[in-house]
């Protein structure tokens, strides 16, 4: 990026700050609201507490995965093709196989409390647990060296042949005989419905996650625009460092190169080749 | 109650991490193109 194009961010920094202290005491509250303030109930006992994060946990995957799927048509789509919403795909989708992966567990924590097995191959369960696959695997393809366009338009058609997954995991239950219970609350149905303590409870686990997931979006979006340059501008950095051991001058404009490991899968940094 | 407790842990926990890693993995690359950004007048002030 040039002097003559300063980057502009659509979320100040104290916005952001604001958002991520907004999830904390979201977060506090549901946590209390699960373990202090509701009560276990007849039918659930102590495992009803669970409401509070399963639930919410297994939305908001589907708002990220949403996400991913209307930035890669924006992107797919020739009159508004960004580079931006690439990132925004790739951004989202992480976090979404986060929750994806963290709503498989806590339901198997509590299936195995009403079911009496961690695990079964129950349609919803089963259909969510390909959805987790199918993420990690655009993931995955995410990281394929590739030119720039080809990977973007590439990832773009495999999110939004994944995302088909999402209707077939919330419809599971009603498509099939399913273990798993249908919804909990209904708003046509009186006899769907939850007491106070546990709708707060619920309220507040989808007020957390919401919050939670905006922030890390927030996070991650700005993290792979850094990715981006770091990728373009980071052998001009080596470069210059090997130019000034030699007692070089640094070098001009930064090319536009792809300087392969500079970047470890483990989240450190390395300075890019030796 | 343990496994409710388990539960919750492993999900704030979880997000807590990731968040964590996210945040410095950010912090990592801005170090990192700081050079570049005082060059072009883009520092952070």
């Amino acid at each position: 990026m040039s002097a003559s194009t300063p980057r502009r961010r659509a979320v100040p920094r104290r916005g952001v700050t604001a958002l991520g202290l907004a999830a904390l005491a979201a977060s506090v509250a549901a946590i209390v609201q699960g373990l202090v303030v509701m009560g276990p109930t007849e039918n659930q006992g102590e495992y009803s507490r669970l409401l509070v994060v399963h639930p919410p946990l297994a939305t908001v995957a589907y708002v990220a995965f949403g996400v991913t799927a209307l930035a890669s048509v924006l992107y797919l789509v020739p009159r508004t093709r960004r580079p931006s919403w690439d990132r925004l795909a790739g951004a989202s989708a992480e976090i979404g196989v986060v929750f994806t992966a963290l709503t498989l567990v806590t339901g198997s924590i509590w299936g195995h409390s009403t079911w009496g097995v961690w695990w079964t191959w129950d349609a919803r369960l089963t259909a969510e647990a390909l959805l987790l696959a199918l993420f990690l695997g655009y993931l995955a393809l995410r990281r394929v060296p590739a030119e720039e366009g080809v990977r973007a338009r590439r990832c773009a058609i495999a999110a939004l042949i994944a995302v088909l997954d999402v209707p077939v995991v919330h419809y599971a239950t009603s498509w099939w005989r399913t273990l798993h219970q249908g919804s909990t609350i209904s708003l046509t149905r009186p006899d769907k419905h939850l007491d106070a303590a546990h709708g707060v409870g619920l309220l507040l686990g989808f007020v957390a996650m919401t919050l939670i997931y905006a922030w890390l979006l927030i996070r991650r979006y700005r993290l792979e625009g850094l990715e981006s340059r770091y990728e373009h501008e980071g052998l001009t950095l080596a470069l210059d460092a090997r130019r000034a051991e030699g007692g070089l001058a640094p070098a001009g404009p930064a090319p536009a190169a792809d300087p392969v490991g500079a970047l470890s899968p483990s989240g450190s940094l390395t300075r890019g080749p030796a | 109650m343990n496994d409710v407790l388990v539960g919750y842990g492993i999900t704030f926990g979880v997000l807590a991490l990731y968040a964590a890693r996210v945040l410095r993995r950010g912090r990592a690359l801005r170090r990192a193109l700081e050079p570049i950004d005082v060059a072009d007048g883009e520092a952070d002030p």
